[in-house]
């Protein structure tokens, strides 16, 4: 679903995001990505969905190699990965209703099926009876399960994740957690993105380790959080400073 | 996530052909009546943006409708290339008819009519208004005139002025004059006055293209981040075009809308004056206005230049608008 070769991203800044990593990550599978803020987790996520090019290196997704995409091609693109925000990036215009059919509309569905199809993602991710309200009107873990209905509503055999809990407290987390896991059930392909160690410990799924824009470990083990205890990740606040425009 | 997909891992191929059709609709109704609401939202300022537009447009309207008008006027004169030919003060009423009568046997001539000077006096009296002054006069200033109306085929410039240069040659004619003369002025002027109509409807069309331009570069900042969201979820230039050229389009129909009001309220005021006007020089002459026709074509050049400088304007600033 996802495979990088030998991928390097330098930003025009001159500063080197990524060093030659190679990665891939199964259909179906769901992963976490994860390390300090500024190791290269966004810029994974950006060079995938196209907002960012890789400066060396392939990126393939879906089969489609992405330095051989041309600008007019992106949209399509990116509408076969469903995409969630650590800000939720809802429209604050319209209806939660109207949000969750944004992907639809642009992708030309019919208007019966949209409602249908709404309503389905809404239901799943336990929202449905507000469906008229305006995103404003919700607390911060309901706008976030809006933003997942919105990613998962044309039903992307991909699903990328940015900090998806890191607005919210442990509990609301775990919701949002287990949605993913269900998605995940159903074939579903996930990469997300968090620093929420604690949750990753509890997740037991494959998790991939950033710093200073290397893969430094892939394990898809269950002890996490016996082997590598957050004290170590904590050690990365170090790099803190050298934070960029990526996070 | 519904069974019918349970798989989820395969790529969207999107709707159907029809149904993307009936979606296409569906979505310039949603987005022309959110660009509609959008203009409703902010009321004061945007008819103030189209109030800008209309009389922008208004002006060069106007002067096309002046201008129509003085070529109606122009033409009900154009055949009227009558000559007048004003005899000496003092010759007697027999002798004028007998130059009238020589006159009218010139193959040229249709019809000439004479007009005696005391007659001449007593119409001035009766529609200048100086019958007092006039009174007083000791004696009848006016000269006798003869009135010459070329037959059919001697009424174009040429050949009225051949005519013009036989009668200036005539015992007792002291003067001749064409009355075409001042026609043909008033063509010149006109021709000058269409060009500068054209040149002010050229600036004018330009500067309302760079008012909805500028308009609709505001209304791309001010939903900046809502673009940046619909770039990222899939959607494609034209889809985020859209609500921005219909936008434009409002724009330009209600300042099309306002532009033909703004002219038939002006024509109305001008509609009494100018029939006062006409009046004193005994003409029905009356002021028309835009017709059906005229107005649609109005309004439809508003329109189109309303969506020309939204699409001009859109492109190049969605474009710079890219997720970060």
């Amino acid at each position: 679903m996802i495979q990088f070769a030998q991928v390097s991203k330098r930003y025009p800044n001159g500063q080197d995001a990524l060093r030659k990593v190679d990665l891939e990550i199964a259909a179906g599978e769901m992963a976490f990505l994860t390390g300090h803020s500024g190791a290269g987790k966004s810029t994974v996520l950006k060079l995938i969905c196209l907002m960012e090019r890789a400066t060396s290196g392939q990126v393939i997704i879906n089969g489609k190699n992405l330095n051989k995409v041309k600008p007019r091609k992106i949209p399509s693109v990116r509408r076969d990965i469903g995409m969630i925000f650590q800000d939720h990036r809802l429209l604050f215009d319209r209806s939660v209703f109207d949000n969750v059919a944004l992907p639809l509309m642009i992708a030309g569905y019919e208007h019966r099926e949209i409602g249908r199809r709404v309503r389905a993602a809404l239901d799943k991710v336990g929202l449905l009876s507000k469906e008229k309200n305006t995103p404003i009107m919700l607390s911060g873990g309901e706008q976030q399960r809006v933003g997942i209905a919105r990613a998962v509503v044309n039903k992307p055999p991909l699903l990328l994740a940015d900090e998806p809990t890191g607005n919210l407290d442990p509990e609301l987390s775990a919701e949002i957690m287990k949605l993913f896991e269900q998605f995940n059930q159903v074939g579903v392909s996930l990469l997300i993105a968090s620093h929420d160690l604690s949750l990753l410990a509890q997740m037991h799924y494959r998790t991939l380790v950033m710093k200073e824009g290397r893969l430094v470990q892939d394990q898809t083990d269950e002890t996490l959080g016996v082997e590598h205890p957050p004290e170590q990740f904590e050690s990365f606040s170090a790099y803190d400073e050298e934070e960029n425009h990526e996070s | 996530m519904s069974p019918d997909r349970a798989s989820g891992a395969s790529l969207n191929q999107g709707a159907s052909l029809t149904a993307r059709l009936k979606m296409l609709i569906r979505l310039h109704k949603l987005e022309a009546g959110r660009g509609i609401r959008d203009i409703l939202s902010n009321p004061f300022s945007n008819s103030m943006t189209a109030l800008v537009i209309a009389i922008a447009l208004a002006l060069p309207a106007g002067l096309q409708i002046m201008l129509d008008n003085g070529k109606h006027l122009s033409q009900s004169w154009d055949g009227a290339s009558r000559i007048s030919l004003f005899l000496t003060v003092g010759l007697s009423q027999s002798q004028t008819n007998q130059l009238a009568n020589q006159i009218r046997e010139n193959l040229a001539v249709e019809t000439v009519e004479a007009i005696h000077p005391s007659q001449a006096l007593a119409d001035f009296a009766a529609s200048s208004g100086f019958s007092e002054a006039i009174a007083e006069l000791d004696s009848n200033p006016l000269p006798p005139t003869l009135v010459v109306q070329p037959a059919e085929g001697y009424t174009d410039p040429a050949a009225s002025e051949k005519l013009l240069a036989q009668f200036q040659k005539l015992e007792h004619v002291k003067k001749a004059k064409l009355d075409l003369d001042w026609v043909k002025r008033l063509f010149a002027l006109l021709n000058l006055a269409e060009k500068l109509a054209a040149a002010l409807g050229l600036a004018l069309g330009v500067a309302v293209l760079l008012i909805v331009g500028n308009t609709i570069r505001l209304s791309v900042q001010n939903r900046r981040e809502e673009i940046e969201v619909i770039k990222l979820i899939g959607a494609t230039d034209a889809f985020i075009r859209r609500p921005f050229l219909y936008t434009g389009f409002w724009y330009g129909l209600f300042a099309g809308i306002l532009c033909w009001m703004i002219l038939e309220v002006s024509l109305l005021w001008l509609e009494n004056p100018v029939a006062a006007l006409a009046s004193s020089y005994q003409s029905q002459f009356k002021v028309s206005g835009l017709n059906l026709v005229q107005s649609l074509q109005l309004i439809s050049v508003s329109c189109i230049l309303g969506l020309l400088g939204s699409w001009l304007s859109v492109g190049r600033h969605i474009k710079q608008i890219e997720p970060k």
